[in-house]
């Protein structure tokens, strides 16, 4: 398997922009239409369908973050928003054939790292720094060693855990693939025509079946976990009612 | 770029290109819609405070009305109650009237009688005595002289009258 490819270098700095980066852009410019394209025209009392969707859109978000972080988070939503819809169909656009962006262990380890930055962000800004730092020796300072490893175990499992599930689909899908089409070979071989002996018969159908597992239900599942996972660390550190 | 790889530059990118995405989602989804339920949540709010105050009015009314209501109908009663009383004194008065004409007439008519009485029986006397005088004459072939014996004549027809 072959990791993400380098489609350009930008010049003088140097910067290669891998595959990755670009279906990234493709996903942004998607979602950023979609959108567009379903907030144009909002009126008071909703007529169209397309209303109803982006209302419904923007209040499971918020009735997420609402129920997950408490109503001191509510700023979060678009954030999550962003996370969720960058994350699911950046997974999904697999089933078009791109390289999915969260096989890229660079993307999940991004968020992860976000993740990382706003929990202890939000730590310092409830506690102070003196607080923050008092708190790696809770309960007892024998402790430290302990929370310092489990502070730097979340955004590496998050990470981890989103790239693996989406790499493993897309390793596990290309296998099944060339099983496949050994498959057919082995069976079709016996045919002394040499075109019909080279038709993969057997990729027909299969794989779409285990592509509904590992392309469109992981995506969403490892969308929602990392969206509730960062949702939960940040507020987690937040101890008011 | 081997499959499992750390690249600084990816992940300066996708940290730009997530908060790039958050500012346009912020921006064309989360901002049009929360202002459209906004409006609409206000629009509700001031249509309950509209009806609210349509109904508080209404209430207003209804109890001015219900006193104007209970007002009139004592009114009424009290007309009724005048009206009634002022028939009864005028039904009282005319009776009242009746019965003094009709007593005025009744006594008028009975003098009237008196007279009438008095004046057939002064008729009476005076035929009667005529005729005694007449009767009298002609039993005794005597002419009386009438005014000889008139006083007994008279006399006569009044132990006449008494008697009858």
């Amino acid at each position: 398997m072959e990791g993400p490819k380098i489609l350009f270098t930008i010049p003088y700095l140097n910067i290669n922009v891998t595959e990755t980066v670009v279906d990234t852009w493709l996903v942004m410019a998607v979602v950023t239409i979609l959108c567009i394209w379903l907030t144009h025209g909002l009126e008071i009392v909703p007529r169209t369908k397309r209303q109803l969707a982006a209302e419904k859109l923007v209040s499971m978000v918020n009735n997420m973050v609402l129920n997950t972080m408490g109503h001191r988070y509510i700023s979060f939503a678009p954030y999550i928003a962003a996370l969720f819809a960058t994350s699911m169909i950046g997974s999904l656009s697999s089933l078009i054939g791109l390289r999915p962006l969260t096989a890229d262990f660079s993307t999940t380890l991004a968020w992860a790292l976000l993740a990382f930055i706003m929990i202890q962000g939000n730590n310092i800004r409830l506690n102070g720094i003196g607080g923050w730092l008092k708190g790696f020796l809770d309960p007892v300072p024998f402790m430290l060693p302990l929370n310092l490893v489990s502070e730097i175990a979340n955004p590496i499992s998050m990470s981890f855990r989103h790239f693996g599930n989406i790499a493993a689909g897309m390793v596990i899908t290309s296998l099944l693939y060339s099983a496949l089409a050994a498959l057919s070979s082995f069976i079709l071989g016996w045919i002394p025509n040499e075109f019909v002996a080279s038709i993969p018969l057997f990729q027909l159908g299969l794989p779409a079946i285990l592509s509904i597992y590992f392309d469109v239900f992981t995506s969403f599942l490892q969308a929602y976990i990392i969206c509730m996972l960062t949702m939960v660390y940040v507020s987690g550190v937040d101890s008011r009612e | 770029m081997p499959f499992v790889s750390i690249d600084v530059w990816t992940i300066i990118m996708q940290w730009g290109n997530l908060l790039i995405l958050l500012w346009l989602i912020k921006k064309f989804l989360f901002k049009p819609v929360m202002s459209i339920l906004e409006a609409r949540e206000n629009e509700i709010k001031n249509m309950y405070d509209e009806a609210e105050e349509a109904r508080s009015t209404a209430d207003e009314l209804k109890t001015q009305y219900t006193a104007k209501l209970n007002n009139a109908r004592d009114e009424a009663d009290e007309i009724v109650k005048t009206a009634v009383k002022t028939a009864k004194n005028t039904s009282d008065e005319i009776i009242s009237d009746a019965q003094d004409k009709a007593t005025a007439l009744i006594e008028r008519a009975n003098e009237k009688i008196e007279v009438e009485r008095k004046s057939a029986i002064n008729q009476a006397k005076n035929d009667l005595s005529d005729m005694a005088l007449t009767i009298a004459g002609k039993v005794i072939e005597r002419d009386i002289n009438a005014a000889d014996h008139s006083k007994m004549i008279d006399k006569f027809i009044e132990e006449l009258g008494d008697a009858s």
